[in-house]
């Protein structure tokens, strides 16, 4: 295992994520915000779950690249193409279970269950987050397509 | 024979809604969600679009009919030949947390007197093409199924039940007969038994009046204002909080003519309006929660709003007509989708603005996020208001210098101006604002108003007036009693008035399409407003009573009255009337005016009472 890459390319893939799915909302593509939905877990404050978020997400994504790191170590070799399948998977899995399941477990996030004594404001993602726009699907596979080509770009050259 | 559509009751879940006449027939219901596919959809479908009827079997006189107090069921009673049978029936809204079916309709028969002979007729049929479903019995359960969607329908006692066939049931006194309807849409069927299904009802009925318990007594005319809000409610998309225009498409604003539109959708202007009304009621969480949906769901498109939004803030598909659908009294085309969604529609800036602003003014200030979408949505405005545009009502000839969007331009700006004071904004930004704000004026004065007339006209050079101006007292444009506003709403009634308490929207067939439509209820309801602010309660309080008096039998209103013959026009029941209705009695309120009743009773409270 390459620790000392793992620390590093992790943090950066993850900004690499983050930075994507920020420009997909800025280019009016989705809505799907995951530091927002992150960080209103602690804070209804939208700018400080924004922050709070941003540090929660690049915790999650380092303990994934954990999970990359450890799958290049299995298979002997860690190359952008095979850090690219890995991400399509992560991200194919992100938008049908992990995503769906923060409906489940969010303070803030109705289900599509909800009545009228739901409190909660944030919308649910809905199926492949489809909620958040047609287009964020394809936003979120390209989102981790470029986190796992990252990782297995650096951590070969490494 | 086609039942009018004022003897419709709306029954709903915040999620979706079903509208079922007084002979017991559920004609309308989309699954799993308000601008889902129809599974019953007589109403604008005919016969071979699906209906669920329960009630009596031979033709009986209707004796009583209307919502429990304070709740979202509905009661309908019968005489027949052997006694009176009363259809007790709700869809269940809370259902989070339990398992129980998201979509699921509850209906129990009656019989007090002696056995009755009733029928249940239940006959789903799926979307556009009206498919029958592949159904099966299993064990007491009729199932009907179209790949990813399955009803599932419970009666007890148990019936023999076929879809599309009807089944006749006897009830008597000491053995009511009761049936739910479960819906799953891609996800398991929820099969409940009845009395689990009539248990959730009544808590759903405890729930609301519990809701409504929160509504401030000291309205006036607080019956009418509570139904008004429940209906508000009801519209509202509880998952993302959309707020939804009508649940139908395509009821005619002209019997047999071609304005036909699909109200399935949000528009950001509703949403504005019915935080006006909820905040006037006292119901501030169903405010901050259309205000929490107008951020969100504008994300995509900011600065820009757009005129339409699907219940979670998507663009909808484009127009389109249903094939082989007959319509409402062969008021034909049936619309899916609605084609204002591409307009540029400048006065919807003023009505968020101003919600945003009433936010502020009732003590949630705001986010420094909602902060910076509204002020972009102030500098759009300032990029555009020169532009003509379509106008609030939507008018799908070209676009004009509509004089009510520059009021409201005017409005985005002042408001914006007046949030900037507690928030941080650069001096360079709240200059430019100010300075437009002031142009826009000046445009205004110049070429919107008719110095010989007295009065604002329609749009820029016309010679017409529009009953949109109504709103002019709201807006701080000029004191609401001063000359330029009486004119104008003295105008409006002389040149728009259907017959009082009714109100053209604009000028008759003005509108580039054929037929005439009828009188418009929200602008009735704008002029009650319009009255009271300008100092004449009085006036106020009788043109309110008068239009309490047009309501259905269920307090329910569409968006439009025929003025001949009184019948209602549209889609039903229209969100926007409801939330200017609720409007005009906090108006009322404001000026000391209009009949404050005991809110749990029927007993008249004078105003000075102790």
């Amino acid at each position: 295992m390459d620790w000392a890459g793992w620390a590093l390319f992790g943090l950066l893939a993850t900004a690499v994520l983050t930075g994507l799915m920020i420009a997909a909302q800025l280019g009016g593509l989705s809505r799907l915000d995951l530091p927002l939905i992150l960080g209103t877990v602690v804070t209804p404050d939208p700018d400080r779950a924004r922050a709070a978020g941003g540090v929660m997400h690049l915790a999650v994504g380092q303990v994934f690249a954990l999970g990359y790191t450890a799958a290049f170590a299995l298979l002997g070799q860690a190359t952008w193409w095979l850090g690219g399948l890995l991400g399509l998977l992560h991200g194919a899995v992100a938008l049908t279970v992990l995503v769906p399941m923060l409906v489940g477990v969010h303070p803030r996030m109705a289900s599509e269950r909800a009545g009228p004594a739901s409190t909660s404001v944030l919308e649910p993602p809905g199926l492949l987050a489809l909620n958040y726009g047609t287009q964020t699907p394809l936003v979120t596979l390209a989102a981790h397509l470029a986190y796992g080509m990252s990782l297995g770009l650096l951590l070969g050259v490494r | 024979m086609r039942p009018p559509i004022e003897d419709y009751g709306l029954l709903g879940d915040t999620r979706t809604a079903a509208l079922v006449d007084s002979d017991g027939s559920v004609d309308w219901l989309c699954i799993p969600h308000f601008d889902g596919l129809p599974v019953f959809g007589r109403l604008v479908g005919g016969a071979a679009a699906g209906s669920f009827r329960l009630g009596p079997r031979h033709p009986a006189e209707v004796v009583a009919r209307g919502y429990r107090t304070d709740t979202a069921t509905l009661e309908t009673t019968w005489r027949t030949d052997t006694g009176r049978l009363t259809l007790t029936e709700g869809m269940v809204a809370e259902v989070a947390g339990q398992l129980l079916p998201a979509t699921m309709l509850v209906r129990r028969l009656t019989a007090p007197d002696g056995p009755v002979e009733a029928v249940i007729a239940f006959d789903p049929r799926f979307g556009e093409r009206r498919r029958a479903p592949r159904t099966e019995h299993r064990s007491q359960l009729l199932v009907c199924v179209w790949g990813t969607v399955a009803v599932a329908l419970r009666t007890t006692p148990t019936a023999a039940v076929q879809p599309g066939r009807p089944t006749t049931v006897t009830v008597t006194p000491d053995r009511p007969f009761t049936c739910v309807m479960s819906v799953a849409h891609r996800e398991p069927l929820v099969c409940l038994d009845t009395d689990t299904a009539w248990d959730a009802l009544q808590g759903d009925e405890a729930r609301w009046q519990a809701w409504c318990r929160d509504i401030d007594d000291a309205l006036p005319y607080r019956q009418a204002v509570v139904r008004s809000l429940l209906t508000l409610r009801l519209l509202t998309y509880s998952p993302s909080g959309a707020p939804v225009a009508a649940p139908t498409t395509s009821l005619p604003e002209v019997l047999g003519g071609v304005r036909n539109w699909d109200y399935r959708f949000a528009w950001p202007r509703d949403a504005s309006i019915g935080i006006d009304a909820f905040l006037g009621a006292g119901k501030h969480d169903e405010a901050r929660a259309f205000m929490a949906w107008l951020v969100s769901a504008t994300r995509l498109d900011r600065p820009r709003i757009p005129v339409l939004l699907t219940l979670h803030g998507k663009h909808p598909r484009p127009e389109r007509e249903l094939a082989g659908w007959p319509g409402y009294a062969d008021s034909t085309p049936v619309r899916s989708g609605n084609a204002a969604a591409g307009q540029h529609q400048l006065d919807g800036y003023g009505w968020v603005l101003d919600a945003a602003w009433r936010m502020g003014e009732a003590g949630y200030p705001l986010y420094a996020e909602t902060w910076r979408t509204m002020a972009g949505f102030a500098d759009r405005v300032a990029d555009r208001w020169r532009e003509p545009d379509a106008g609030i009502w939507e008018v799908r000839s070209d676009t004009v210098h509509h004089v009510h969007s520059k009021l409201m331009a005017w409005l985005a700006l002042d408001r914006a101006l007046s949030i900037a004071t507690h928030h941080r904004t650069s001096a360079r930004r709240t200059s430019r604002w100010r300075a437009e704000r002031a142009a826009l004026r000046e445009d205004i004065e110049r070429r919107g108003f008719d110095e010989a007339r007295g009065t604002y006209t329609r749009s820029y050079g016309s010679s017409e007036t529009d009953a949109a101006l109504l709103v002019l007292p709201q807006l701080g444009f000029h004191p609401a009693d001063s000359p330029r506003v009486r004119g104008t709403i003295a105008a409006v009634v002389s040149e728009l008035g259907a017959g009082s308490p009714l109100l053209y929207r604009y000028p008759s067939g003005r509108d580039g399409l054929p037929g005439v439509e009828g009188a418009f209820l929200p602008c009735s309801f704008w002029l009650v407003q319009a009255l009271a602010r300008g100092g004449r309660a009085g006036e106020a309080d009788t043109l309110f009573r008068d239009l309490l008096a047009l309501a259905g039998p269920l307090g329910l209103y569409a968006e439009e009255m025929d003025p001949a013959t009184r019948e209602y026009l549209g889609n039903y029941p229209q969100a926007l009337t409801h939330a200017a209705l609720v409007q005009a009695a906090v108006a009322l309120r404001a000026e000391g005016a209009g009949h404050v009743t005991d809110p749990r009773g029927a007993v008249p409270v004078a105003e000075d009472a102790p």
